[in-house]
């Protein structure tokens, strides 16, 4: 009785609260009175729309201005260098007037790795329009030489795109690299080989191509990374001892840096553009050689830096490794590779990759016994043991995270083959119970807890 | 990718070499003139750049090192790839180092050719006293190999610089063999690869629009 006076207190009638639509769920008034699902529904079309009409503006432009280049020409037959003073004001129209697409403003913003990684698949014409948008105003300055750059560049990336490139396999690997040689050669005679330009071209393709070129189905890189992924997990009991690692996080600024080289680490897979993934794995490395220096009170050698940096991949288990290692190698600008700070990192990681790929007893100097035992899960090394219980932060996270692996795992195996975002969204989650050093230790020595009954709930006693 | 665009080469030089024998000690003492230093300025010892000017020639030198651990070693193809030099490090006075050399080389021989500058230098002759590699048998092994041999301390500073020279000389001479045989114009080639040309807009831009039937 009470109830029904209270309801008859609001106005809105059941049907007000129904989606618009009429789906039979309820709407909402942040999404217009829609369902969630409705309202994305609605918007995803008209967002369609919207980059529909971007794409006729701008294919108008580039129609018009090919008549007008060649209205041009026809008016005079001049050869083409002389036909340079003729297509300056076209060139420059294509170039201010193609910014007038608006430039979406959500795409522009700076997004978080989370954000991004998740967003993958739902706004990548917005992105893309968003990269030509800012090469384009890159190369303006350059007037025509950058525009040749441009139209270079974009016939290379519709070729890629509709596969017009005849290649075995659809291994495109080569194809791109042959056109960064000759996009770097046209550099070194028109641009005095810039290096700024070179990257800005690999900013763009490799951009405007991630979707295609990341991860391509008929390559065996998913298996390979969800292979990566369970071995890694396998060996969440791998100490900091066991590969004699020079980093004592007990001091702040040392587990700081850690901490910060792990985020880096995972923030690889958020990055569309090689030299923007490599720049991540060297921030990362230089945030490891940080830990280093701080542990140390020397400077970092090699014979430090890679068990540092097996230590870390092994902690971060970042999302799609091999894909991403994959993806860099293939369509990176060589001499990138090659030379440099950023090869140099690079290398190490894969070594540090190859070393997790392989590692047995031996190298960690343990017995093949205890090795074998770790494996399958069913012992393991005594960790830190209740004493260091007090250093809260860094200790507690280890033990966290080793707590929650396990289940996590099998929860995985059963239930992936292939849904890498999921994966993502679950590793990125944080895990939703924290378990205290204490029972950890309890339970690792439980073998056989299974058909234990479930822990005890505790209880609320009032009064 | 020895010599990128006219008279600047670029080298890649692996340090290689058992943990403790001083590999970062002596590129430490190269690259910044510092052993021991207590005041480190620099944070790393692993990957470090030197720019040299020999002969009117600039050279710009990476020099990579690598984790000495044994548990290491099956790693190195990844490390030694595409480089130029390699200066294989041992420790004076510890036997065992030195057969970790002669592994390397076989190693790197087998894996990379001639191609490669190899460099064996007995680290640590400070410590004359206690040598347990001698003289004649590092030197008599570097020569059987086509390697050449070096005394250093990078303690006291002594043939380091000696050491850099003269694989940088030699890895010129190795560059400019290399283009020769290539013919001229190898500079741009020597990273092209097999060239087919996919992009080209200029054949249907040069194109004039019906010319081909067009009459007169």
């Amino acid at each position: 009785m009470d109830s029904r006076g209270e309801r008859r207190g609001f106005s809105l009638q059941q049907s007000d609260l129904m989606c618009k639509k009429g789906c039979g769920f309820y709407g909402n008034a942040v999404w217009q009175g829609f369902c969630s699902r409705c309202w994305r529904q609605e918007t995803q079309c008209s967002q369609a729309k919207q980059i529909e009409d971007d794409r006729a503006l701008a294919e108008r432009l580039q129609r018009e201005e090919e008549a007008a280049y060649a209205s041009s020409r026809q008016e005079e037959h001049p050869p083409p260098q002389s036909s340079r003073t003729h297509s300056v004001p076209i060139v420059k129209r294509l170039f201010t007037s193609a910014p007038k697409t608006p430039a979406r403003t959500d795409a522009g913003a700076p997004q978080t790795p989370l954000s991004r990684s998740t967003s993958l698949g739902r706004q990548p014409s917005a992105d893309r329009d968003h990269v030509t948008q800012h090469f384009i105003d890159f190369l303006k300055p350059f007037q025509r030489p950058g525009y040749d750059i441009f139209k270079q560049c974009h016939a290379f990336v519709e070729n890629i795109a509709h596969k017009k490139v005849a290649v075995r396999g659809e291994d495109f690997s080569d194809s791109v690299q042959d056109f960064y040689q000759n996009i770097s050669e046209n550099l070194q005679t028109n641009f005095k080989g810039s290096p700024d330009v070179m990257d800005e071209v690999e900013r763009y393709v490799m951009g405007r191509l991630y979707e295609q070129l990341f991860c391509p189905d008929h390559t065996d890189d998913e298996k390979k990374d969800l292979v990566i992924q369970k071995r890694i997990r396998a060996l969440h009991w791998v100490s900091i001892e066991m590969l004699c690692v020079p980093v004592d996080e007990q001091i702040p600024k040392v587990s700081d840096s850690v901490e910060r080289a792990i985020t880096d680490l995972i923030d690889l897979d958020s990055r569309k553009v090689p030299r923007e993934k490599l720049a991540c794995v060297t921030r990362c490395s230089k945030h490891i050689m940080t830990a280093i220096q701080g542990s140390k009170k020397a400077a970092a050698s090699a014979d430090d830096f890679l068990p540092t940096l097996v230590y870390i991949v092994l902690r971060a288990n970042p999302p799609r490794l091999h894909s991403n290692i994959q993806y860099i190698t293939r369509y990176s600008n060589p001499s990138r590779l090659m030379s440099g700070e950023d090869g140099y990192y690079f290398t190490n990681l894969c070594c540090a990759v190859a070393f997790i790929e392989k590692l047995d007893a031996q190298s960690l100097n343990l017995s093949h016994e205890d090795f074998q035992l770790y494996m399958s899960g069913a012992s393991s090394p005594s960790g830190p043991k209740a004493a260091s219980s007090g250093h809260s932060s860094q200790n507690g996270f280890r033990e966290e995270r080793r707590a929650a692996e396990p289940q996590r795992d099998t929860d995985l195996i059963e239930w992936s083959d292939g849904q890498e975002l999921s994966v993502l969204g679950l590793l990125e989650e944080p895990p939703a119970h924290t378990h205290t050093s204490d029972t950890f230790t309890i339970d690792s020595d439980n073998i056989g807890g299974d058909s234990l009954p479930p822990p005890l709930q505790p209880q609320k006693f009032t009064g | 990718m020895a010599a990128a665009g006219g008279k600047t080469y670029s080298f890649k030089v692996v340090l290689l070499g058992e943990g403790c024998v001083g590999k970062t000690s002596l590129v430490l003492r190269y690259c910044e003139n510092k052993f021991n230093d207590k005041h480190i300025t620099t944070l790393q010892a692993s990957f470090l750049t030197k720019k040299l000017n020999i002969t009117g020639k600039r050279v710009n030198l990476a020099i990579w090192d690598t984790a000495g651990q044994e548990r290491f070693h099956a790693l190195g193809p990844i490390y030694y790839r595409d480089s130029n030099g390699a200066i294989l490090v041992y420790d004076v006075t510890d036997e065992d180092s030195f057969q970790k050399v002669k592994n390397w080389v076989k190693e790197l021989r087998k894996m990379l050719g001639n191609e490669i500058c190899l460099c064996i230098v007995g680290n640590k002759i400070d410590l004359e006293k206690d040598r347990h590699v001698s003289v004649e048998e590092a030197e008599g092994y570097a020569e059987s190999v086509g390697a050449k041999h070096y005394h250093t301390s990078a303690k006291l500073n002594k043939g380091i610089e000696e050491l850099f020279l003269d694989l940088c000389k030699r890895m010129m001479e190795t560059a400019q063999a290399e283009e020769r045989s290539r013919g001229n114009g190898a500079s741009h080639t020597s990273t092209a690869r097999r060239g087919v040309q996919i992009v080209d807009d200029e054949s249907q831009a040069a194109m004039p629009a019906g010319g081909c039937c067009s009459s007169g």
